[in-house]
């Protein structure tokens, strides 16, 4: 069921908006309930489950405007249009030029979810929830405590970004099978799910490519005499395509603070770079690699604690703030768990995070932006590095 | 043959049949749809048909602020938002003008929306006002006095909370649309919104002229200096053109391309989708109902 005229109505906190999205919760609540009922979930993933399940409907029109995350109705917008005309939205389609828009391919790939409708701006957070519960169901098998799992799926901007309807869920959901499956040796798996963030999110595909390189090329993941031989080989490569990398880090650089610009007038974003942005590219502008690295340690602090408490600027910062250093806290917990520091494929999965956090310093210009893409990058290391310490892990390397 | 046994298919398509059985094909789902039914005609019978009203603009000046080649790229690398040219702007925020609203209650827009049409102005000069509680409250607590009647400035709320006015990215044209209960009202508003914000975007052009045009004058008459006097000269003389330019019947900032129409049929509600996530609403309370009376000691 699709409403046709959505980009002209999206029944926004009405009766029908609740009726139809309660059906879509019901729908992945019958699920949760039937994967109960065939022992795949305990008890307690099933409570939790239905709450999450249900966080959509307090988070649209209820806790924050849906305009706060204005993208939601882009991506809504496409995946009713696509359903109802077979077409992306006009707005969407003057933007595909060789490749597919990744509103397009998320909306595409969200709308296959077997939903009863499609008739609102929250009805892709559902679709959205369906991709994590699937995956929260492929990732637990691995573990003998599902009660353990569960809480790593509780994260509060887990919950808060799979509850709207935007594209980082898929992008986090993606990350993770291609992570998990790479740390597997299960190359093709990883391969067909790094694919489709090239176009989804160029950066992470970036990242993971390389982390894809460092094992299969390199087998950095196997001793640290290979993955020293990896960093040099990365650190010569970086110097002879210097000036193409500079390029490309100055681009990006210009291009956050640009859409982060205020102007004198009180104009904002790229309306106001345009009039009073003529400097902003020179004192921008990264002057080699060591400048770039540099920069980017500076920084690197500020990006992993951000939002700071004078930046505080709506309900959810301070959660998120909490929430950044309990991550740093997880992450490092688990990295002295058992000694799994020592380990050379943690050793290689925390150098791909750091060099991915680092990257994204360079580019911290605005919180809010970078608050999410932190964690859309955070979040599938941190649970691949809890897949390394699970002991599944540990038997299926020793049977090897 | 091995991940076949590790799922258990067999038991487990049994456990599913028994799931359907016991909690999905029951009598009780039968009453749910019932009730379903019930409540997706009272939402329907009591829900009011809309429809979407539309027009397209073309700006009439076509010169437009060229975005920077950094901002372009930015602009393709983040998906961001850069054009917005100068004839939109003036159009836009002339419509959400107070003195736009002014315009159009003086010509009896408001009696239409608050009242019953009636153009006398006394009489939608004092069309009653109700006051929510809260609005009586944070009166009564701040210390302000709230109209007794409608004004101006409520229809310059109606035109900016139902007047949607979108341009697409690197385009002229320009659509405003708005989702109404009666279409014929809905048309003949916006077209006066539209001509009217076109008017005033003239007038005040005028005003602008006509200001120039006095201070000039009084220059030109102190003016000793025969090349000064004759720049004064061509500066009246341009805006006296500009004058004769705007007044006439000639659209100034936009172009209708598109008069305002309706959607033929209603676009909202949609009856089908009513009724079937109300029964797949209740059809899942049943269910749970169920669920929860079979399981309780398990879930708690």
């Amino acid at each position: 069921m699709v409403n046709e005229y959505f980009t002209l109505h999206s029944y926004g906190g009405t009766l029908e908006y609740y009726i139809f999205e309660l059906a879509n919760f019901s729908a992945l609540a019958f699920l949760a309930l039937l994967v109960y009922k065939l022992n795949y979930i305990n008890s307690n993933s099933l409570i939790a489950w239905l709450a999450i399940f249900f966080t959509p409907l307090v988070i649209n029109y209820f806790v924050i405007s849906p305009g706060m995350f204005g993208d939601q109705f882009e991506y809504a917008g496409e995946v009713m249009s696509l359903k109802a005309t077979g077409t992306s939205l006009e707005t969407i389609a003057l933007f595909q030029y060789a490749q597919t828009n990744p509103i397009t391919l998320t909306a595409k790939i969200l709308g296959v979810t077997p939903l009863p409708n499609f008739m609102t701006v929250t009805s892709l957070a559902f679709a959205n929830k369906f991709f994590l519960f699937v995956t929260f169901l492929w990732f637990k098998r691995f573990f003998s405590n599902e009660n353990e799992v569960l809480l790593y799926f509780l994260i509060p901007s887990l919950i808060l970004y799979s509850s709207m309807s935007l594209r980082d869920t898929l992008i986090i959901v993606l990350s993770i099978l291609c992570i998990i499956n790479l740390i597997r040796d299960r190359y093709v798996f990883a391969v067909v799910f790094l694919t489709p963030l090239f176009i989804l999110k160029l950066q992470m595909f970036s990242f993971l490519l390389l982390y894809l390189v460092a094992r299969v090329l390199f087998r950095a993941h196997i001793h640290s005499y290979l993955f020293l031989l990896f960093i040099f080989v990365v650190m010569i490569g970086g110097l002879i395509m210097e000036e193409q990398l500079l390029e490309v880090l100055n681009l990006y650089r210009l291009a956050f603070a640009a859409e982060d610009f205020v102007g004198l007038d009180g104009s904002v974003s790229y309306k106001a770079y345009n009039i009073y942005g003529a400097g902003l590219a020179e004192s921008l502008e990264l002057s080699s690699l060591a400048d770039a690295i540099f920069k980017a340690i500076l920084n690197l602090p500020n990006f992993f604690i951000m939002p700071l408490p004078w930046n505080w600027t709506n309900i959810f910062y301070p959660v998120q703030a909490f929430e950044s250093w309990l991550l740093i806290y997880l992450y490092v917990r688990l990295g002295m768990k058992q000694n799994l520091y020592k380990n050379p494929e943690f050793i290689l999965l925390t150098f791909i995070l750091m060099v991915g956090s680092s990257i994204y310093a360079l580019f911290l210009f605005n919180e809010g932006t970078f608050v999410r893409y932190r964690f859309t990058l955070y979040y599938p290391f941190l649970l691949a590095a809890f897949y390394l310490s699970s002991k599944s892990h540990k038997s299926a390397k020793k049977d090897q | 043959m091995s991940i076949l046994k590790k799922i258990n298919l067999k038991e487990k398509i049994s456990i599913a049949k028994e799931f359907f059985l016991e909690l999905v094909f029951v009598k009780r789902s039968l009453y749910a749809i019932g009730a379903s039914l019930l409540l997706s005609f009272y939402i329907i019978q009591t829900s009011t048909p809309l429809f979407s009203v539309t027009s397209t603009l073309r700006e009439a000046d076509t010169a437009t602020s060229s975005p920077s080649m950094a901002s372009g790229v930015a602009t393709a690398l983040l998906g961001g938002s850069s054009n917005s040219s100068g004839s939109t702007d003036t159009f836009h925020s002339n419509m959400d003008s107070y003195l736009l609203a002014q315009t159009m209650w003086s010509k009896g827009w408001g009696s239409k929306i608050y009242g019953n049409g009636d153009l006398n102005e006394e009489y939608f000069n004092t069309i009653p006002k109700r006051h929510s509680l809260s609005d009586r409250l944070g009166a009564f607590i701040l210390g302000y006095e709230l109209h007794d009647y409608f004004s101006a400035y409520d229809l310059q709320g109606y035109i900016k909370g139902t007047m949607g006015l979108t341009q697409r990215q690197g385009q002229t044209n320009i659509t405003i649309s708005t989702m109404t209960t009666n279409k014929d009202f809905a048309m003949e508003f916006m077209n006066a919104v539209i001509l009217e914000t076109d008017q005033y975007s003239k007038q005040r052009l005028i005003v602008k002229s006509n200001e120039i045009i006095a201070a000039t004058y009084s220059q030109l008459a102190v003016s000793k200096n025969s090349s000064i006097s004759s720049a004064l000269a061509n500066t009246i003389n341009s805006e006296y053109f500009k004058i004769a330019n705007l007044k006439n019947d000639l659209p100034h900032l936009l172009y209708i391309i598109d008069p305002p129409h309706s959607s033929e049929y209603p676009v909202a509600p949609k009856a089908s989708a009513i009724f079937l996530s109300s029964a797949i609403l209740f059809l899942f309370a049943s269910i749970l109902f169920s669920f929860i009376q079979k399981n309780k000691e398990d879930l708690w």
